[in-house]
């Protein structure tokens, strides 16, 4: 109560006196005066006259008051706002077509800048976020794969008492199951080092996060769920904590919720629960993934400091696993998405920068086009005293108020927009960004809109506000006369053009290549055929499955693929491991019989069954596949790929030549490998290409072998089908659990449902170029649309401004081929010129264009771009221009 | 009567800041008084009087409440706050040390320059 008194009374204080005061103080000044004027011998209607005329009206008082106390600059604006607002509702017509104009640019501006803020400028919620770095280790012969780099515990202890490092955060994400119910249930989950709570510096949504004290008694057995996971399992149920999560059959107590905003991490996939990492901590060789955070103004050669011990130890645990070219390097967590999603955005936002500068001019153009049609308005405001700065204000005012409309129409719509690219591309942006409208990014738009008001309301102001009047006032239409401006008008019109061109072009360029994309022979036929995962169960922490020995975990997948390939209209069911085209394999080194002038022979070795190609209509080109017994056994056999052969045996026939892989062996306690797995092997056939490293690369050289020869705790199933493959869930579910009730699909992001087509959907080079193609078509839609419109609204008024013009022309005869020439021809004139600049424009850009979107600038289809552009524009110009013809010569001139 | 006087820029918040401060006045009040003290010499320019005590009002020099008249009217009385005073006599000060400047300049005779 007392704060609000006190805000009153403050307002009081500084508050304006109101009018109905002034106007009574003024009033009884008047009264003593007449009176005294009546003393002094004045009749009273004679008083009351003087009185008014030495002190003035007092409906004026109120005016003098507001401009002595200096408000009147607010009181005209707010009446120019009013005008301008009445104004527009009067034009519903030119308000719509100038709003949406506006609304567009603005629209796409702030969603685009709204999503780089989210990605790029503030793409984290933890603490220090641009000080923390992932290790990642390089191939200097292939720059662009990376991987990250996981450490052992003792080099984990090391790290993080090294000088440049502030703290380290160590991770390590796993499969498990949430068992206790009718079936277990599949999910991810993630072990925290418990520095955790303090490293992110995220409050949690309800309790605590992991603390140093749950590393007590080798790990305390509490979990802290993800936002989305307790949305799903718990029904965002606020009473959770303290409750019994089952995990792998053992109880943990549930301590804490993130909040949504928390998604830690996209490395494998967001867990769904964090645990403590003192449960897994002394299991042999476990791995820590480490988030490393650097103290403030560490230099990047400081920070290198911390990994010379790591790479020297590396090199001596594992000698040979590492490539020569090998180093190790600490980038920024944002590092993976800035490189290709920042190139995007950027030119994203260029591309909607460009449709803002488009719908700015095009208001531009309505305005003087509009203000011809004012131009008997704003000469009775400068005859009766309006200056020339008062009347390009208003002018400005009104431009503002709808930029300002159009603004908040944008905003609505950029909520929308901004989620649109995340649609299109999910994995291209970090798994925490997500699209808010915040403070920034409404002072981003408001700053925006006043200077996209000023942007298209000055020329028309500048222009309409220096008329004489005594020209301009006769009331007739001057029609005969060219009208002024008209240069303004083609340059605005060339200009939209050529931006309208370039924009085109460019979303000619981005479908070119994406169709390109589409057309790249695969060496594979995706068609109807799914990937299904499995994963065995797991039945204890960190414990993994009963079918522990090779021969057992062999014969329950053959089991399970038996009874998938039984399902009516299952054509074929193969098992593999990490095998998805368009990537599949894992880089290995390998030796081959006899001389070799590879240094170090590199391939993809991809685990499969020899089923496997004729799941994926893989064509044997020599030779043979091996067959169901040498699958189980595993050993001495393999099969590559047209690119092996051609790059490593292409001197002699590949069939019955050598190679041995030193490197197939078991790495944890998940992996077993059959008995002579690093033997020589027989080469029995070669099969063609099949895309291995993206839709966008070359295939690289493979080695197919029987997937039995080095297990893990999951494969996939590669099931091709009659018709759609996702028709057949269900009775693949119930085939799968009749082998094992209980045994799910997984969910996985590795290892989930997907059809072959939706893996190449999800190719990173794939979704930039739908995303490019989709968004810079509509893009260049809408600027073509905003052009179009602008060129059509200028014919219209132009035309509708020289009716008389256009009568007498008539009557004298000209032909009206020539009338509608003469109608159309600054706009098309203009258009043209707009083209005509647009191409030279498009082909100095070419090169630049093209290195942004790693592409080839089509040549074709800017030219077809330019070819349908001319057009349009040519139809937007004679369309508004028949009028001129239609216009009777009589009642033309009846004006006259 | 005598010759009118014509004010100089900004003088006439001066006379109205002096007018209220003999004792509260309504605004016709104050044209009065400063008319009367003049030996009616001023001529007040009617427009820019009220503009003059708006403006002393925002400032903060005067406040005004509304009260009763002499011939029990309801009129708004004008006071001197110490803010005013205190401008006042820095004003008064200001002004009487020009007008001396001004005048012994223009005392001067031929000699004595």
């Amino acid at each position: 109560m007392s704060l609000l008194a006190a805000i009153r009374k403050r307002w009081r204080s500084i508050a304006p006196r109101n009018s109905n005061d002034i106007e009574e103080e003024f009033r009884s000044t008047l009264q003593a005066y007449q009176e005294d004027l009546m003393r002094q011998g004045l009749a009273k209607e004679e008083a009351r006259r003087k009185a008014h005329l030495d002190l003035g009206r007092p409906s004026a008082q109120n005016e003098t008051y507001r401009r002595a106390i200096g408000l009147r600059l607010f009181d005209e604006l707010g009446g120019d706002i009013r005008y301008g607002i009445r104004n527009l509702r009067r034009n519903p017509g030119f308000a719509a077509v100038a709003v949406l104009s506006l609304a567009i640019g603005i629209g796409a501006t702030t969603a685009m800048f709204s999503l780089i803020y989210a990605v790029l400028l503030h793409p984290f919620p933890y603490a220090g976020a641009d000080r923390i770095t992932y290790l990642f280790g390089f191939d200097e012969k292939r720059p662009d794969a990376f991987s990250f780099v996981t450490l052992s515990k003792a080099q984990f202890d090391d790290l993080s008492l090294a000088g440049p490092v502030e703290s380290v955060l160590g991770f390590n994400p796993t499969q498990m199951e949430v068992t206790g119910g009718a079936f277990p249930e599949e999910i991810a989950s993630t072990y925290l080092t418990e520095n955790a709570g303090a490293f992110f510096g995220v409050r949690p949504l309800l309790g605590r996060n992991i603390e140093p004290s749950d590393a007590e008694n080798g790990g305390r057995s509490v979990a802290v769920l993800n936002y989305r996971f307790w949305k799903r399992y718990f029904g965002g149920d606020p009473h959770v904590i303290g409750q019994t999560l089952e995990i792998n059959h053992a109880p943990y107590t549930i301590i804490g919720v993130m909040p949504r905003s928390f998604a830690f991490n996209d490395l494998a996939e967001v867990a769904d629960v964090y645990l403590p990492f003192s449960l897994i901590s002394n299991v042999p060789n476990v791995n820590y993934v480490p988030w490393i955070k650097l103290r403030p103004r560490v230099t990047p050669a400081a920070a290198n400091t911390v990994l010379e011990p790591i790479a020297r130890e590396m090199a001596k645990r594992d000698p040979g696993r590492l490539p020569q070219n090998w180093h190790l390097a600490l980038k920024p967590i944002i590092w993976t998405f800035q490189e290709n999603t920042g190139r995007t955005l950027t030119l994203l936002l260029a591309g909607v920068v460009l449709l803002l500068i488009i719908g700015c001019a095009n208001c531009s153009i309505l305005l003087l086009a509009r203000g011809r049609a004012r131009r008997h308005e704003l000469a009775i405001r400068s005859a009766i005293g309006a200056s020339r700065w008062r009347i390009a204000r208003q002018l400005l005012v009104e431009a503002v108020v709808i930029a300002c409309t159009g603004a908040l129409l944008g905003v609505a719509a950029s909520y929308w927009l901004a989620k649109l690219p995340m649609v299109l591309s999910p994995d291209s942006f970090p798994a925490e960004s997500f699209i808010r409208i915040n403070a920034p990014i409404l002072a981003f738009c408001v700053d925006l809109a006043l200077l996209s008001g000023v942007l298209f309301g000055l020329v028309p102001a500048l222009r309409l506000s220096r008329g004489d009047s005594a020209r301009m006032l006769p009331g007739r239409q001057d029609g005969g006369v060219a009208a002024p401006g008209k240069r303004r008008w083609s340059l605005l019109i060339a200009a939209q053009v050529a931006l309208t061109l370039l924009l085109m072009a460019t979303a000619g360029t981005a479908i070119h290549s994406f169709l390109g994309l589409l057309r790249t022979p695969l060496g594979y036929d995706p068609a109807n055929v799914m990937r299904l995962g499995i994963i065995l169960h797991n039945h204890a922490r960190g414990e993994n499955d009963g079918n522990q020995s090779r021969e057992a975990r062999t014969a329950y997948f053959e089991q399970l693929r038996e009874k998938i390939a039984s399902v009516p209209g299952v054509f074929t069911a193969a098992v593999a491991t990490d095998a998805t085209p368009p990537y599949s394999g894992a880089e290995n080194t390998f030796e081959i019989d006899g001389a070799s002038d590879h240094e170090q022979p590199q391939a993809r070795v991809t685990l499969v069954d020899q089923r496997y190609f004729a799941a994926l209509h893989i064509p044997v080109l020599q030779g043979r596949v091996w067959n169901a017994d040498e699958n189980t056994r595993g050993d001495f056999i393999a099969v590559v790929n047209q690119a092996f052969a051609t790059r490593y045996l292409s001197s002699s026939n590949a069939v019955g030549r050598q190679l041995r892989i030193p490197g197939l062996i078991a790495r944890n306690r998940n992996q077993v490998a059959s008995a002579q797995s690093t033997t020589w092997r027989q080469i029995v056939g070669v099969v063609g290409d099949a895309r291995n490293d993206g839709l966008d690369h070359p295939v690289t050289p493979a080695i197919y072998l029987p997937y039995t020869t080095l297990l893990r705790a999951y494969e996939q199933f590669f099931v091709h089908t009659q018709g759609d493959p996702l028709a057949y869930l269900q009775s693949i579910r119930a085939a799968v659990a009749s082998v094992a009730p209980g045994q799910t699909l997984s969910n996985s992001n590795f290892n989930g449902t997907l059809t072959l087509n939706e893996a190449i959907e999800r190719d990173a080079q794939y979704k930039s170029q739908r995303l490019f193609s989709i968004l810079f078509g509509v893009f260049s839609a809408m600027a073509l649309a905003l052009a179009l419109v602008g060129i059509f609204s200028l014919v219209a008024y132009s035309v509708a401004q020289r009716t008389t013009e256009f009568g007498v022309r008539l009557a004298l005869g000209a032909p009206r081929r020539h009338v509608l020439w003469v109608a159309a021809r600054i706009a098309f004139v203009s258009a043209v010129a707009g083209i005509v600049i647009g191409l030279a424009v498009d082909s100095f850009l070419g090169a630049v264009l093209a290195h942004w979107m790693q592409n080839t600038f089509a040549a074709t289809s800017l030219m077809a771009a330019a070819a349908l552009l001319a057009l349009s524009a040519l139809l937007a110009c004679l369309l508004p221009a028949r009028h001129a013809i239609i216009v009777s010569p009589t009642e033309a001139l009846r004006y006259e | 009567m005598a010759k009118p006087v014509e004010l100089p820029q900004g003088t006439l918040e001066m006379l109205i800041l002096k007018a209220v401060s003999l004792g509260p006045l309504h605004g016709y009040g104050i044209l009065l008084r400063i008319q009367q003290i003049s030996g009616e010499r001023l001529e007040i320019l009617q427009g820019s009087f009220y503009t003059a005590i708006y403006r002393l009002e925002r400032r903060g020099w005067i406040k005004g409440a509304w009260g009763e008249s002499e011939n029990n009217r309801r009129a708004r009385f004008y006071s001197l706050t110490a803010a005013g005073a205190r401008q006042l006599k820095a004003e008064t000060a200001k002004w009487t040390d020009m007008a001396a400047v001004v005048a012994a300049i223009l005392g001067k005779k031929t000699g004595e320059i």
